[in-house]
């Protein structure tokens, strides 16, 4: 994005805050303290790019992901780098694949309803009102009509359907499964971005995982944050943050970072952490801060990210359109289900390589078996889900005895799924099957797989359990606040960024209260 | 379209200066099967007339014709004067612009750079030329500086004919102006495999000068030396020159994955962008014949070969894709994460390969057929490998290891453009670099837009 007009700070002003992180969580309340009038400097570890920079070669664009080695364990190690991370100004939200379903006001509320998992504590049409204002400022294209939710209305009319999506709507109507056009945080109309520039027509280019390059898909850099800058926020790219100081009542007074190899200090009033579900707890974890209650890394969660596969007569090309065109919500509380919570399901399309990782990993596939499928390419459509998961005690984040370039420890993670995960995971592998089975689908694979970084540094309502309070603020330290994956309670089924971006207006707000 | 042997690369010959076409006469002869084209380049043979003399004209004459009548890979052969085209002419293949280039032979070739010649005879030349056509005795003159024994009778006619008829226009624009341009720095270093050939009895364009002026273009040459032979060899050792011309083809075919000339098109086309064409092009250089492993031992390097050749099968023109790890573990590209039961990735690879030349017994596993092969894999995978004494992996580990491996393998074997068009894939061409991006406009099954390819496999059916 364009940063040679922007605003400069010295290191030695007083800024009223500085944000670590310029993904989900961190752009959108950067947008908003800068247009309330404070001073605010965002430090990005990743690079700045423009749109038109990225390629969708599958290799080449493995620099928008987050590849600092991070070390995985458990009975279901998680894979990272293109996985579930990325960095640059935009943070994840460059590779993400913009599908938006809303979090379902049940998922909310699962220890009240079901007396497993946890409550959040807050009120979903409190979150409803801030996702709706955040669809119409980055343009949600979505069906007239939502079936689970009547009087839902999008901004933008739904992007075109692709193979995969045809095909899951043909096995789905064949068993009674209701299905549309998925919520897409792309635009389908060119769209005048408020405070920043045009951004295209979605041309169903099918590399929304390898960055866009017509800024169709909302990411931060065509969004929230050019409105950031355009309001006089600093963005500074290439700086890694790496310490924080605090005064003698421990109250945060700069944060300290490297930017090649050099290290600054950049004087603050506060502090906005919104590194993303695994750098926000191990740099807490590094310098000893904000666990008073013992649970930052904690209660790690990714999504059971099951995905079923198979062959058609016809030729599919599923690299072509948006990638994930077709939602179905009714597996969201599935009848008669031995598990609590549920899973959204969605049709795939995804690049060969991606694909072939995941193959060759969790498919357990090689040897002609592996090349003969690929060969098959053109005939291969998937679906997949995004399934609860919730808080468990062994799954964590801890810092290992290795160090990264910076002399940081990395992190350590610990995942495995437990009864409920394996349960959705079972039910969801049975359903998806017998969908495929019904569309068509020949030599139907199972890929085992589960996403997103999500959780250990849960906000709760008090700080003896949680370690930011219901609007993101540390217990500890009152001028830290957290804004990213990691603050989520529970998982909820929906995918997790559209939540992230409507947490961050609600913290921003929330800041400014106390101004 | 020409077409000889199945698969079979078309040969290309640009012959030298003041003789023609036919000059390749008797080479080609003895290259039965394949089919060649030789060219008349401006000015010579049956070309007389034509006045594109410019060494870039004359680049693109030659590629004009190759476009209009070759539709698979080729392979180009230059002497002299048109070995300076010929390396014009490889560099735009590598650079995207001229598809299906799979090896460069150069006999007796003149440089990118300006050709070394004594200045009076230059001058002497030139001096031939700035009357008019050459006199017989020039002609005779010319053909016997240049040749280590006498030639058979007709051959040394033809030959002397051929430099009579050429264009004295063109004779001075290669002497006064082609010659003596430089284009070193435009060639750079190409990565295509080479044959230089050099005669040991010629003069200036002999072995010492083809190692110093040619062979820093091509990272991945050969030099070889015909006995008893000076400059114009395809005449004087037509033999000699066929037979190095069928053992280049030869290696260039089986070094080369290539990419077929319809993707290569689609690559260089519009719907590509500049970044992304780059990417892939560089991708698609050739591996080199003697990689020598940076992480790896050579040792290793075999079994890793071995290892890979059943975890992704190649069957033809296979990418080296043991030595393209080792230079990514060399590179120290990680994918951001590893199992943490797994040492960083460099150690694991030395020791998973160590630990499975163990489990496989004395011969190591490059020593096992296909099916014992395939057999401990297998049990690698479940985890179950032999408990080996001194093994540096357990079977947990090597379970873990062997995991990385197939996603490693199948990973680099796909970034290569040749394998995507054999499978299909033609999401690289899905928006150039115009203010609006072309994407596609058809998403539903069973309907591909006009432009885009099949997967190769199915173009064969
Ligand atoms: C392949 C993929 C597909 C996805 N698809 C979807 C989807 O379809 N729908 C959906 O809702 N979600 C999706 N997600 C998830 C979504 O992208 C993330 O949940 C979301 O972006 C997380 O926001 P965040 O603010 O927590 O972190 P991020 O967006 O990751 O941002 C964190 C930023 O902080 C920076 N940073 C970290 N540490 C430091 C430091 N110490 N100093 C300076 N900067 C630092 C990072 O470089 C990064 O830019 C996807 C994710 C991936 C990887
Ligand atoms: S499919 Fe649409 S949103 Fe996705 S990258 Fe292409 S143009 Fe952008």
């Amino acid at each position: 994005m364009k940063l040679d007009q922007m605003r400069r700070y010295a290191a030695t002003d007083m800024v009223d805050a500085v944000v670590i992180g310029t993904g989900a969580g961190g752009a959108p309340l950067l947008a908003r303290l800068a247009q309330a009038g404070l001073k605010v400097v965002a430090l990005e570890a990743g690079p700045n790019r423009e749109p038109g920079d990225h390629t969708p070669d599958e290799t080449a664009a493995g620099e928008l992901y987050w590849m600092d080695e991070r070390l995985s364990d458990g009975a279901m190690p998680q894979a990272f780098g293109g996985n579930n991370s990325g960095t640059g100004v935009g943070g994840s939200t460059l590779h993400w694949g913009a599908f938006c379903p809303r979090p379902d006001a049940r998922d909310l509320r699962l220890r009240s309803l079901t007396g497993e998992g946890v409550d959040w504590p807050i009120r979903h049409d409190e979150l409803i009102a801030y996702i709706e204002e955040v669809e119409r400022f980055i343009g949600v294209s979505g069906p007239a009509d939502y079936p689970w939710d009547t009087a839902r209305r999008y901004p933008l009319p739904p992007v075109a359907r692709n193979a995969s999506a045809d095909a899951m709507a043909a096995g789905c109507a064949a068993l009674g499964i209701v299905t549309t056009d998925a919520p897409a945080a792309v635009v389908s109309r060119d769209w005048q971005q408020e405070g920043g520039d045009l951004r295209q027509a979605c041309v169903n280019c099918g590399t929304c995982h390898q960055g866009c390059r017509n800024a169709a898909k909302t990411s931060m850099d065509t969004t929230y944050l050019p409105l950031a800058v355009a309001h006089g926020a600093e963005i500074r790219p290439g700086c890694m943050a790496t310490g924080i100081e605090r005064d003698a009542r421990g109250r945060v007074t700069a944060v300290v970072y490297v930017r090649d190899g050099i290290e600054h200090r950049q004087r603050c009033g506060a502090v906005f952490l919104c590194g993303g579900g695994v750098e926000t707890p191990r740099l807490l974890l590094h310098l000893g801060l904000a666990n008073s209650s013992g649970q930052v890394g904690r209660n790690f969660m990714a999504h059971v990210a099951t995905q079923v596969w198979g062959r058609f007569d016809a030729e599919m090309r599923c690299n072509r359109g948006y990638p994930s065109s077709l939602i179905s919500e009714d597996m969201l509380r599935a009848e008669g289900a031995g598990f609590i919570g549920g899973y959204l399901m969605q049709s795939l399309g995804v690049l060969p390589m991606t694909l072939a990782t995941t193959m060759a990993r969790g498919g357990r596939r090689w040897g002609r078996g592996l090349t003969a499928l690929m060969d098959d390419y053109l005939h291969l459509a998937g679906i997949g889900i995004n399934g609860e998961c919730l808080p468990h005690d062994d799954n964590c984040l801890t810092l290992a005895n290795e160090t990264d370039a910076f002399g940081l420890p990395k992190a350590r993670v610990t995942f495995g799924y437990n009864a409920n995960e394996r349960a959705i995971d079972a039910h969801a592998t049975d359903t998806m099957i017998a969908i495929w089975r019904a569309a068509g689908a020949h030599d139907i694979m199972v890929l085992p797989r589960a996403a997103h970084t999500i959780g250990t540094c849960r906000m709760g309502e008090s700080g003896d359990a949680a370690v930011v309070d219901p609007w993101g603020r540390s217990f500890d330290i009152d001028n830290l606040w957290i804004c990213d994956n990691s603050i989520f309670p529970s998982s909820l089924a929906a995918n997790p960024a559209l939540t992230i971006m409507a947490l961050s207006l609600r913290t921003a707000d929330r800041f400014l209260k106390g101004q | 379209m020409v077409g000889g042997m199945k698969d079979a690369p078309v040969i290309v010959l640009l012959h030298a200066l003041g003789a023609s076409a036919r000059s390749f006469d008797a080479v080609v002869d003895r290259l039965a099967g394949y089919a060649c084209i030789a060219i008349d380049l401006p000015g010579f043979g049956n070309a007389v007339g034509d006045t594109d003399f410019t060494v870039e004209e004359m680049a693109d004459h030659v590629a004009a014709i190759i476009r209009a009548r070759i539709d698979g890979p080729w392979v180009i052969v230059g002497h002299s004067m048109g070995g300076k085209i010929a390396t014009i002419l490889a560099a735009r293949s590598e650079h995207g612009a001229l598809p299906g280039l799979a090896g460069v032979v150069l006999i007796a070739a003149s440089p990118p750079s300006p050709e070394p010649i004594d200045d009076d005879r230059r001058a002497m030349m030139i001096g031939w030329a700035a009357k008019g056509p050459l006199t017989e005795d020039e002609a005779t003159n010319f053909v016997s500086e240049n040749i280590a024994a006498p030639l058979p009778d007709a051959v040394m006619a033809a030959a002397v004919v051929d430099v009579r008829r050429s264009d004295s226009a063109a004779w001075l624009a290669w002497l006064e102006r082609g010659s003596r341009e430089d284009w070193s720095g435009r060639i750079g270093v190409l990565h295509l495999p080479a044959l230089i050939v050099a005669g040991s009895a010629d003069g200036d364009l002999g072995e010492a000068n083809q190692r110093r002026l040619n062979a820093p273009h091509y990272a991945n040459a050969d030099v070889a030396v015909i006995d008893g032979a000076a400059h114009l060899m395809p005449l004087e050792q037509p033999a000699a020159v066929a037979d190095l011309i069928r053992q280049h083809v030869a290696i260039a075919v089986a070094t080369r994955p290539t990419i077929p000339p319809h993707f290569a098109r689609l690559i260089a086309s519009d719907r590509v962008s500049a970044r992304t064409r780059a990417i892939l092009i560089d991708r698609a250089r050739p591996d080199a014949v003697d990689y020598v492993p940076h992480v790896l031992s050579s040792g290793q390097l075999a079994t890793l070969r071995a290892l890979m050749a059943r975890v992704i099968p190649q069957e033809e023109g296979a990418i080296d894709l043991a030595a393209r790890i080792d230079a990514r573990l060399h590179a120290g590209e990680g994918d951001g994460w590893r199992f943490a039961d797994l040492p960083a990735d460099a150690d694991a690879y030395r020791a998973g390969l160590d630990t499975l030349d163990r489990a496989a017994g004395a011969g190591g596993f490059a020593g096992l057929d296909d099916e014992r092969r395939d057999a401990l894999l297998m049990r690698i995978e479940d985890g179950d490998c032999l408990v080996v004494t001194d093994a540096t992996l357990s079977p947990a580990q090597m379970a873990l290891w062997f995991e990385d491996v197939r996603a490693d393998g199948v990973r680099i074997w796909l970034a290569h453009p040749a394998t995507m068009a054999r499978i299909g894939y033609d999401g690289i061409a899905s928006g150039g670099d115009g203010w609006r991006k072309q994407g596609f406009a058809k998403t539903r099954a069973d309907d591909p837009e006009r432009w885009e390819p099949r997967a190769t496999k199915e173009r064969l059916r």
